[in-house]
């Protein structure tokens, strides 16, 4: 891979007329307008064809199905178009990042909303019985994408560990007799909660992803925001991880956001079929110019990530996804520089967004990304590459 | 009234409960320009009047507002004393965040400003009032700054503010949360500067303060727990050995029966008999039954099960049916 390789982490926002549409929700001219206004901007040449299909709203089953690779094929266009050198398409495709694994998945019943944060939102589901995949779940928007992407491609898939953490157990531990003692009542949750996590990893993810690889997927990033929930369940999640990909042939890396990293350590030195973390940093950094270690707060741990035996390349968060602040390229050109100077190798760092953009508008992903780009360009200059 | 049990055993249901569906879609909604405040606004008076009577229908003893329109356990508090809270930070162990308040600077010499934590005037009397712990406050906030001297400084100038301002408007308890020592502990030199922090956020406050030690076990703590400054302890009965509590109780007892993070929902049978073995063990002054942390981490349909088990519990062991 190329030193500074750039790529999105995995969710952009649906836009307004994705979404109305699709729940068969009037559109506003301000909707059409946004499909007109992005399809121009991002030179989608067939994009009078999705303004012809928003004008026949309501829509049915074949039309929503259209709906969706408009929305995908647009978002792929966004993260090209802002330069990036790995793409996908802002999982347009799918209702979100658990909730499209868990439908499409046996032994889960859907619970209701429970918020993560502010005003933020997802449908958490109970495990009621054994899981199991049903049908692979990436097949058909995998085949899609490849068929329209012109850059390298890196599907994000949610990894087993997260799927088990933001999910109730209603069948792997039943027995909540708090009458027992709490050191047994302890050592059942914990024995139940790893059969869980790893029958999803070898029921759900596994097969899944040899779902994936058989239709020529080369890269899968494994999603783990849920990894350093519980402090003493890190080894379970690594082993989640292998579990899911050992032995099958692909290059795989995760996601890790909105942690403290300190804590996967060492519990990760076991991870080494993991080529690349993305991780998270912007959110915890300084805005000030700089490329100093007092000026760079946000990445102290980096060297954590430097010393795994297994040298794996790391993903840099330089963009923070919580704001709407568009961090300049010469910001981003810091952070990567300093990364670099900590890693002595530009080849072992990548250059992302903290996580998924889904909560930022179009306009201010777009625009944070392009900076991204720029900044790298700016770094590979100071660089010499 | 059972001969075992203390008299009274009361119930109620502190903290920030979950918001509806109709509520999740209007504030989306909201963020992206697809509906109105009004129409927010309205979704909002739906779910307190709904939690109002989800509470009166299990017969519970003392009222929230749940704090609906919280966006975390310190957010109003950060804005009435006019702190940044930016840093989104994981709320112990679960898939849930808040973000930091950010405290540089001393905050005695800001105006705090507490209306908005004032419960809405729907809420029947009496009233529980939920407010961070000084130590979780302290330990949670982004700051460079002594933590032990914030802690003083949070409890004088923002939470007893907050306290009396509650108790003013009919809250007899004031629940203060406390999950940083059930789930990290605490260490020896932070205890005393603790409990003077207790005690200054009770000086003056006429309402009982129960400070509740959740997310952990607090059997190892249970010696110093029952002498603190206040009117009862909480204790999380899913994380805790009930017969770690030791005995005899100073203090009254804040019982969590029902667990907060699953969406299993007890038995009222277990749990009463729970109740009744939580009572015979610890015997304290006066015993509340609640759930085991706040249920926002639950989806709302549940949440009102454990709520009215909660009180169907409480009532089969007060007003027994006879044979």
């Amino acid at each position: 891979m190329k030193p500074l390789l750039t790529h999105e982490v995995g969710s952009l926002d649906k836009p307004s007329w994705r979404v109305k549409a699709y729940a068969g929700q009037p559109l506003s001219e301000d909707d059409v307008e946004s499909a007109r206004h992005w399809g121009e901007r991002l030179s989608v040449p067939e994009y009078p064809a999705l303004i012809d299909l928003l004008r026949a709203a309501p829509l049915g089953r074949e039309q929503k199905q259209a709906l969706r690779r408009w929305s995908s094929l647009y978002a792929v266009r966004l993260l090209e178009t802002a330069g990036l050198d790995a793409v996908y398409d802002g999982e347009q495709q799918r209702t979100e990042m658990y909730d499209w694994t868990v439908a499409h998945s046996e032994g889960f019943e859907r619970r209701g909303s429970v918020r993560a944060f502010d005003n933020k939102y997802y449908t958490k589901a109970a495990a009621t019985g054994p899981v199991s995949l049903r049908e692979p779940f990436l097949n058909d928007e995998f085949a899609y994408i490849h068929s329209v992407a012109q850059a390298e491609l890196k599907v994000p898939a949610t990894g087993a560990y997260t799927i088990a953490d933001w999910s109730f157990d209603e069948h792997y531990y039943r027995d909540g007799d708090l009458t027992l003692a709490a050191e047994q009542r302890r050592a059942a949750r914990h024995s139940s909660r790893r059969r869980f996590v790893l029958d999803v990893a070898r029921n759900i993810i596994r097969p899944n992803m040899q779902a994936l690889i058989g239709l020529g997927a080369r890269w899968i990033q494994v999603d783990e925001p849920g990894a350093s929930t519980e402090p003493d369940e890190l080894e379970l999640f690594a082993e989640s991880f292998n579990a899911s990909v050992e032995g099958l042939d692909a290059t795989f890396s995760t996601h890790l956001c909105f942690s403290d990293y300190d804590l996967f350590f060492p519990a990760i030195e076991a991870m080494t079929a993991c080529r690349q973390f993305a991780v998270g940093f912007a959110n915890y950094d300084s805005l000030e110019l700089g490329t100093s270690h007092e000026s760079r707060p946000g990445y102290r741990v980096i060297p954590k990530f430097r010393d795994l035996s297994y040298r794996p390349i790391l993903g840099l968060g330089v963009v923070d996804i919580h704001s709407d602040f568009i961090e300049s390229p010469e910001l981003v050109r810091d952070r990567i520089l300093y990364a670099v100077d900590v890693f002595d190798d530009p080849h072992r760092i990548h250059v992302t967004p903290d996580c998924g953009l889904r909560t930022r508008s179009w306009q201010v992903a777009f625009a944070k990304l392009r900076n991204m780009v720029a900044g790298t360009e700016l770094a590979r200059n100071a660089l010499g590459l | 009234m059972s001969a075992a049990l203390p008299d009274p055993v009361l119930a109620y249901q502190p903290g920030i409960y979950p918001r509806s569906e109709r509520v999740v879609a209007a504030t989306r909604g909201l963020e992206r320009g697809r509906v109105t405040q009004a129409e927010v606004d309205g979704a909002y008076r739906e779910d307190l009047d709904d939690f109002v009577q989800v509470q009166k229908q299990a017969r519970l003893d003392f009222f929230s507002d749940g704090l609906l329109r919280w966006q975390d356990i310190f957010r109003p508090l950060a804005h009435a004393a006019g702190v940044p809270a930016r840093i989104l930070t994981r709320w112990f162990d679960n898939n849930a965040f808040f973000r930091a308040p950010e405290l540089e600077t001393p905050l005695g010499s800001r105006d705090v400003i507490l209306d908005a934590i004032v419960p809405d005037g729907s809420v029947p009397l009496p009233r529980v009032g939920t407010l961070p712990s000084p130590y979780m406050f302290s330990r949670a906030a982004a700051t460079h700054a002594d933590r032990n001297q914030l802690m003083l400084d949070i409890a004088r100038d923002v939470l007893q503010p907050a306290a009396r301002v509650l108790a003013g408007a009919g809250c007899r308890l004031i629940h203060l949360q406390e999950p940083w020592v059930g789930f990290f502990g605490i260490e020896g030199g932070d205890v005393a500067p603790f409990e003077r922090a207790l005690a200054a956020l009770g000086d003056g406050v006429d309402a009982g303060i129960v400070l509740h030690v959740y997310y952990g076990d607090a059997g190892r703590f249970a010696d110093w727990l029952r002498r603190l400054p206040v009117h009862a302890v909480g204790v999380d009965l899913v994380e805790t050995d009930l017969a770690a509590l030791g005995t005899g109780w100073e203090v009254g007892l804040m019982a969590g029966c029902v667990d907060g993070r699953s969406s299993i929902v007890e038995d009222e049978e277990r749990t009463a008999e729970l109740v009744r073995r939580v009572a015979e063990t610890v015997q304290p002054p006066v015993l509340y039954v609640s759930s085991s942390s706040d249920l926002e981490l639950l989806p709302r349909d549940v949440a009102r099960l454990k709520v009215q088990c909660l009180g169907g519990a409480v009532r089969r062991l007060t007003q027994p049916v006879a044979p």
